[in-house]
């Protein structure tokens, strides 16, 4: 596989996402991306529906080919998506908390796109939430061109490393524990 | 059917009793550093479970022992994960899982949920209250829920049961209240 600089990595998970896949494959989201110095996009679609006629090459798990002068890589399920994280220099995702936390935590750029077709929109909560604190950019399907450049240029926080030993002192001091350090 | 209603008063009889008892004597913690605690945790689904089991990823485990994980029916996710977290423990897994049955199954007509829900609650009771009674060992000293809806059948049998919850903890400064501690990321 040809290594290239700058990879966006685009992942809706398990879920069913289309309104995400459509637009990251947009004219106007493309060119945002090549304006920012992208090279090549990887799209991790799920159980959503992929256009036809985009004249990918069909491979055996993937296809790829060339959309509006970006390389993309087209995946229904990849293997390992920590390896994708790892090699992104900007992840778009939809806005599941587990993978959120798992980009944050390798210290990735970060788009989140709440699924607003999803109960309550409880994503649109977390994202705009975490978007407030400055971990990440939250942004709608239709903004998604904007946030693009929002996400390269942002200085962000960086997100918290998990403590395993602080739920189990909340253990300790809740049963009563006299916890000798 | 005589025999249904009569079951039903010498349990509701019984229940009534449990929930005086527990007024009577409310639970005060208090364990020593060489005790064990009995640790249940409610494994409510694919997200759910994850952040719980993430949650637990510290624990100490010859403290907090043995562990009863509590699945809902057909959800294998959870089990399997709960058995993963186990195995990556430094001692050897001490642990059991028990289903309860779901309290509506997904495209279950609604007319027939009052059926499903109360074997659903049953079996919560067996788990908090008869099954505790009988084999006299504990249900749990500790209980940890992390939502979603299903465990709510598990709470009404626990609020039968037991003087509620001990400590709220919520992830958002925002959210924190009188009840509701925030003590950071958790996850």
């Amino acid at each position: 596989m040809s290594r290239h600089k700058n990879i966006v990595f685009v992942t809706v998970g398990s879920t069913r996402f289309d309104a995400l896949v459509d637009k990251v494959i947009s004219e106007e989201v493309i060119l945002s991306l090549k304006s920012k110095g992208f090279e090549k996009m990887v799209i991790q679609t799920g159980h959503s529906n992929v256009p036809s006629g985009l004249g990918l090459k069909e491979n055996e798990d993937m296809s790829q080919g060339n959309i509006f002068g970006l390389l993309i890589e087209v995946w229904p399920f990849r293997p390992s998506l920590k390896e994708m994280y790892e090699d992104a220099e900007l992840v778009i995702g939809h806005a599941g908390s587990g993978t959120i936390i798992e980009v944050l935590r390798l210290g990735k750029r970060m788009i989140a796109v709440p699924n607003e077709t999803l109960l309550h929109n409880h994503q649109a909560e977390l994202a705009e939430a975490l978007d407030a604190v400055g971990y990440l950019v939250s942004s709608s399907v239709r903004d998604l061109a904007v946030a693009i450049g929002q996400a390269t240029s942002k200085k962000f926080e960086r997100f918290p490393e998990y403590d395993a030993s602080k739920f189990n002192g909340i253990l300790d001091e809740e049963m009563g524990f006299n916890v000798a350090a | 059917m005589n025999t249904l209603i009569t079951a039903c008063f010498a349990i509701l009889f019984l229940v009534i009793l449990r929930v005086i008892f527990v007024i009577r004597h409310p639970p005060t913690p208090r364990f020593s550093p060489g005790q064990t605690c009995h640790l249940t945790v409610f494994l409510g689904s694919g997200g759910h479970t994850s952040e719980m089991l993430q949650m637990l990823r510290g624990l100490d485990v010859e403290r907090y022992e043995p562990r009863t994980y509590v699945v809902s029916e057909g959800d294998q996710f959870s089990a399997v994960k709960a058995a993963e977290l186990e195995s990556s423990f430094p001692f050897s897994p001490k642990f059991e899982v028990f289903t309860i049955p779901r309290a509506r199954k997904v495209l279950q007509p609604l007319k027939t949920v009052p059926m499903t829900a109360i074997v659903s609650l049953y079996a919560c009771m067996w788990l908090v209250t008869f099954k505790p009674l009988l084999k006299r060992q504990s249900f749990g000293d500790l209980l940890l829920l992390n939502g979603p809806g299903t465990c709510v059948p598990l709470f009404i049998a626990i609020f039968i049961n037991r003087a509620l919850v001990g400590r709220f903890l919520v992830q958002w400064p925002a959210l924190a209240s009188k009840k509701a501690d925030y003590a950071g990321w958790l996850i």
